[in-house]
């Protein structure tokens, strides 16, 4: 747990976050309005047996009480996509809308991609760029199995997309993952400072790329699965010269404010973003930037 | 079009909003909005099987507009339906023509099969199939 201790005086309650940590995850998954709808889905899972919650900040999201949900026939159909829980707020906050063009800039495997699509009801456009040839099959076939028809598939290196205007454009950048942690204990032995530094620079220039791509006015949300202020507030602090930061509040989720310094000072502003921590709403972990272009 | 509808009873107006265009041997549907001028890998999902003398339609297509078929279509039982989820052939007797039909199970279109003088052959690709020791449901466990 030594790389959780430098989070002690940031994460509220620190000893049950370090414990919660310890838990596994519970196992989610997303209902895809592309193929089925919320009662006819929830129909078929009571036939079958199969036992699920609700979550209070998400319709569309259950806890499903089954160890691979993802061998259900309603997942291998499509009426079901296995995602984890909070790694659907980004594109809750990103708030796509019918007949839209949006942008994914880090699309594998397509789980927040194909989401975008379902909350724009199969209309408009959704481009989804993945540089990571070996990673297109999964982005294709989820989008397939999904029926996301309005997706088109890129394979930029994020940095240097082409120029466009679109109005809402998504940045899930690669990251040190260690809100990862309860799905995968090892993220947390191999971090390093290190690592947190050298995929800052990777993730300042996707940012950056993805603020050029947006329209003025449009919506530009950053999110990643790790703590490290590195590789959220200090990566969102590099272009607040050419956004305004919106503040993430989703009904019935909690999450503490973004830190507004850390090593160094990153704004007031900052304070707008969104950091998840495992304890307090039994996920992962994850932090959520919501950006408006000037 | 004209074959989903002469084939399936499946009206056009069904893929209205939508846009189609021929890559390799597939018809790919996608939305209609205008995309920006970029590089594409692919534009939207695999609808039709260009490739053989007759156009297949593809897995995907059928879940996504298979469900509104009034002709050629078939609801299976769960032995049947683990059959053809393995991709397997199987002798069926049903108010079919042969060629390609939508094959269901409780009203949720699995993909295509064909018919063909009372034989069922699965055309769920490789990738597609499923075990049935591997599927969580329990009305697929019975007693095997």
């Amino acid at each position: 747990m030594v790389h959780l201790e430098r989070y002690r005086d940031i994460v509220p309650d620190f000893e049950s976050f370090v414990e919660s940590i310890h838990r596994p995850l519970p196992a989610t998954v997303r209902i895809n309005t592309l193929k089925t709808d919320r009662d006819d889905l929830l129909r078929r899972l009571s036939e079958e047996g199969a036992k699920y919650r609700f979550v209070c900040w998400n319709p569309l999201c259950l806890r499903i009480d089954l160890e691979k949900p993802g061998n259900l026939i309603e997942c291998l159909m499509g009426y079901l996509h296995v995602q984890e829980e909070i790694s659907m707020v980004s594109a809750v906050v990103l708030d796509p809308r019918p007949g839209e063009s949006v942008l994914d800039l880090c699309a594998a495997p397509g789980s927040k991609t194909t989401q975008i699509s379902q909350m724009m009801e199969n209309r408009g456009s959704v481009v989804a760029n993945e540089p990571a040839v070996n990673r297109i099959p999964s982005l294709r076939s989820n989008c397939e199995r999904l029926g996301a028809m309005n997706v088109a598939v890129t394979r930029y290196d994020g940095r240097l997309f082409p120029r466009h205007r679109f109005d809402r454009v998504l940045v899930d950048t690669p990251c040190t993952g260690q809100g990862m942690a309860r799905k995968d204990h090892s993220v947390l032995s191999r971090w390093s400072l290190k690592r947190s530094l050298g995929i800052q620079r990777l993730q300042q220039s996707l940012l950056r790329r993805g603020v050029e791509l947006t329209r003025p006015g449009g919506t530009i949300v950053y999110s990643t699965c790790t703590f490290a202020p590195e590789e959220n507030e200090a990566v969102v602090s590099t272009v607040l010269d050419r956004v305004w930061v919106e503040t993430v509040s989703v009904p019935g989720l909690k999450n503490m404010p973004g830190l507004t310094r850390w090593d160094s000072d990153y704004g007031d502003e900052l304070e707008g973003c969104a950091r998840y921590y495992p304890h307090q709403n039994d996920t992962g972990g994850f932090f959520v930037a919501k950006l408006i272009k000037k | 079009m004209e074959l989903w509808r002469s084939r399936f009873g499946i009206p056009s107006e069904a893929f209205e909003g939508y846009a189609f265009h021929l890559r390799g041997n597939n018809v790919w549907i996608s939305g209609s909005a205008e995309l920006p001028d970029l590089r594409y890998e692919t534009i939207g999902v695999r609808f039709m099987s260009t490739k053989g003398r007759v156009w297949k339609p593809t897995t995907s297509a059928l879940q996504l507009f298979g469900g509104r078929a009034t002709k050629n279509a078939i609801d299976l039982d769960p032995d049947q339906a683990r059959v053809f989820l393995a991709g397997e052939s199987q002798n069926l007797d049903a108010d079919l023509e042969n060629g390609y039909v939508v094959v269901s199970y409780r009203g949720m279109v699995l993909g295509c099969g064909l018919y063909s003088r009372g034989e069922l052959v699965s055309q769920l690709p490789k990738e597609r199939r499923i075990m049935s020791d591997k599927i969580e449901n329990e009305s697929f466990k019975g007693d095997r």
